[in-house]
């Protein structure tokens, strides 16, 4: 770093850290926040509303394996995080190791600091994307305790690699509220803020387990949730992580060459001119505008998200006619947030820009949303088509302007 | 008690100490890089603080005038008792005087036109559109919130075709050479600002604002939001790369765009800029 950054009045930070970044302002003890069907009945989904006694082992198996609040993390054995620089497994997650001799200071700030510093706000201290800014940001910011993330380059569903939680991390997500951490972060604090992230995730991800388990087990019985149970469903949850790496999707043939012949050929595909009767433009719209007829229309998306008060929006639904609410209802993604297609005539990529980034959205689909994966329907050659058209579509708008594409788009949709 | 008047003088006296030790702390002085903490890296930075020095002098120069007098008076015209313990003097009233009055607002009002007059010609270098190079236009930036995009034109020479280089928080630029940038912003009001080049420019919604700058000496600098933004204002700090050769930035530039075109997970790394970051 040529630039200098150094405290100038020792006294000043030291008398700053005691008065302005302790815990005792807060209302109350830091405490990871439950999910929902943990003690509410939720329709169509495990719960333990009505097993007191399964709900309670659960709770305390989860403080066993995780901790009992963000303040005091346990690493449970196979767990999918890093090592440290001492070779820890999970000594990335904190600043203080605790140790048969009392607690031991690590060189680092530790995920938990820097998530609480740089991440919280939007996506809560349970990473249940709750956090106080969370409300007026679009799209919604992520719950991570699904471990289901949008942007990856695993198959549809899978947890993602480590190489795509960095990726989105460092650069951010064009077109949404998650900015890059490239120029805040130094690349070792990004790998701490990773493992939390993970952390977080793989934690409710076995709280999920641990009800859905519970949902089926009686209250009453008193082995329920016993250990043997719970090492099998964290080592289900742990496996899925460690697999990721491993299936990672590597598009085998190399992307041809962008062409005005290679463009015009994804124009078809995307109109659904070939035999093989894509449907893209019935969500991203016949001129790519993310206006299609499948999806709600996106004036009222607008009026109904962007215009007014964020918590009244379920308001503002049921305010729409009926054919529209029940639309609205089809059209929202995995975390019930509402969805809309991408504008393709604009060049801003969610899941960034690069060709196997647009490969990815468009062979595997988008986990959570209503992308769905197009491999095997399509071969390599006509994704690399499609690529090669959303690419230059922004900057050949008459692609989709000439006389008849529309039209004909029309009929072969109905 | 005319001693009062010490504990004043020892207040200046502070504060003059204070401009003194400035110039020779890095920390105390106005930002530049670590290794030459004397050397301004822009042209305009040189001016700006050229303007700034005069200022620090006229300023200085009165304020040790004025608490001169002041701390004269306190001592000569403290009170005094006489030995039955009843003022020694009478205070006297008087309506003042219009002659001092008016030398004291005509000296301050002179300086601020010689001001405002001597740094017309550094500003109208920094600000005047008619001033802005000639040159193609490096990248557009495009404020946020709450990160600066970075479109840069790539081999074609212009913005807004299918070959731009997009980047986040990350502006290169070569040494030596004046760096034309067009300033927009997406939301709201953001600043765009250069502490080590002395650039500061706010980015308005509707606009496109050029800005012009360089650099001598090839290093990494911060870009820094300077117009409070949102919650997020903090998180718009960027990179600011100086390129030692154009060749290094076109390699750099080439780097980037093989990794923005990237279509397999195999393919060698393009990320040659890391090297440098540490």
């Amino acid at each position: 770093m040529i630039v200098r950054r150094r405290p100038v009045f020792g006294l000043w930070i030291s008398l700053a850290l005691a008065a302005g970044c302790s815990d005792a302002d807060l209302t109350g003890p830091l405490a990871y926040e439950e999910q929902p069907g943990m003690t509410r009945e939720v329709d169509g989904k495990s719960h333990l509303a009505d097993k007191p006694k399964i709900r309670e082992k659960a709770r305390a198996v989860l403080a066993k394996l995780y901790g009992p609040n963000p303040k005091e993390i346990h690493v449970p054995e196979g767990a999918p995080f890093s090592k440290d620089e001492s070779g820890t497994v999970g000594g990335l997650l904190a600043n203080h190791l605790r140790t048969a001799e009392g607690p031991k200071r690590l060189p680092h700030a530790g995920g938990f600091a820097l998530y609480r510093r740089h991440c919280l706000h939007c996506h809560g201290l349970s990473g249940a994307g709750d956090g106080p800014t969370a409300p007026f940001v679009f799209p919604p910011p992520r719950d991570f305790r699904r471990g289901l993330y949008k942007f990856t380059s695993t198959p549809n569903g899978a947890r993602p690699d480590r190489d795509d939680l960095r990726r989105t991390v460092r650069d951010g997500l064009h077109g949404t509220s998650m900015p890059a951490f490239e120029a805040l972060l130094t690349k070792e604090e990004i790998e701490q803020v990773l493992d939390y992230v993970t952390f977080l995730s793989v934690r409710g991800e076995t709280e999920l387990a641990l009800i859905e388990e519970g949902f089926i087990g009686d209250d009453e019985d008193p082995d329920a949730l016993e250990d043997d149970v719970v090492a099998d469903l964290t080592s289900a949850v742990f496996g899925k992580w460690e697999d990721a790496a491993d299936k990672v999707v590597d598009p085998p043939v190399a992307r041809t060459p962008s062409s005005p012949e290679s463009v015009r050929r994804g124009r078809d595909l995307f109109l659904g001119r070939t035999k093989e009767k894509l449907e893209c433009a019935g969500c991203h719209g016949v001129k790519g505008r993310g206006d299609g007829k499948s999806f709600v229309d996106p004036d009222v998306f607008n009026r109904v998200v962007f215009r007014g008060d964020p918590s009244k929006m379920a308001e503002r639904v049921a305010q729409l006619d009926e054919p529209t609410q029940e639309l609205w209802k089809q059209k929202l993604d995995e975390w019930g947030n509402p969805l809309r297609p991408a504008n393709l005539t604009v060049p801003v990529y969610k899941g960034g820009r690069r060709p196997i980034d647009l490969y990815w959205r468009i062979a595997k689909g988008i986990t959570g949303a209503q992308m769905p994966a197009h491999y095997p329907g399509i071969d390599h050659a006509q994704i690399w088509d499609i690529v090669n058209f959303v690419l230059a579509l922004p900057y050949q708008p008459e692609l989709l302007e000439e006389p008849g594409v529309a039209a004909e788009a029309e009929a072969v949709r109905r | 008690m005319r001693y009062w008047s010490l504990i004043f003088a020892l207040a200046a006296a502070f504060s003059v100490g204070a401009f003194a030790y400035a110039p020779f702390s890095p920390d105390w002085w106005l930002p530049n890089t670590v290794a030459e903490p004397g050397h301004v890296v822009s042209k305009a930075g040189r001016e700006i603080d050229a303007l700034f020095i005069i200022i620090l002098w006229l300023t200085g120069g009165v304020f040790v005038a004025t608490q001169a007098a002041l701390v004269w008076a306190q001592f000569r015209y403290a009170d005094r008792l006489d030995a039955e313990g009843k003022p020694a003097r009478p205070a006297r009233y008087f309506h003042g005087s219009q002659r001092l009055e008016v030398i004291w607002t005509i000296i301050p009002a002179g300086i601020l036109v010689f001001l405002a007059l001597y740094q017309m010609s550094t500003w109208a270098d920094v600000k005047f559109r008619s001033a802005a190079p000639r040159t193609p236009v490096l990248a557009e930036l495009t404020g946020r919130q709450f990160q600066w995009m970075v479109k840069y034109p790539g081999p074609d020479g212009k913005v807004g075709t299918a070959d731009d280089l997009f980047t986040v928080n990350d502006l290169h630029l070569v040494k030596d050479e004046t760096a034309l940038i067009h300033l927009k912003s997406s939301d709201v009001i953001h600043s765009f600002f250069l502490p080590q080049m002395r650039i500061k420019q706010d980015a308005v919604p509707g606009m496109t604002i050029p800005v012009w700058f360089d650099c001598d000496r090839a290093g990494r600098y911060e870009l820094a939001c300077a117009e409070l933004c949102g919650w997020g204002h903090y998180k718009m700090r960027g990179d600011v790369v100086v390129h030692e050769t154009r060749a290094e930035f076109e390699a750099w530039q080439a780097a980037k765009l093989a990794e923005q075109g990237r279509s397999q997970v195999g393919e060698p790394e393009g990320e040659t800029s890391e090297g440098d970051r540490q």
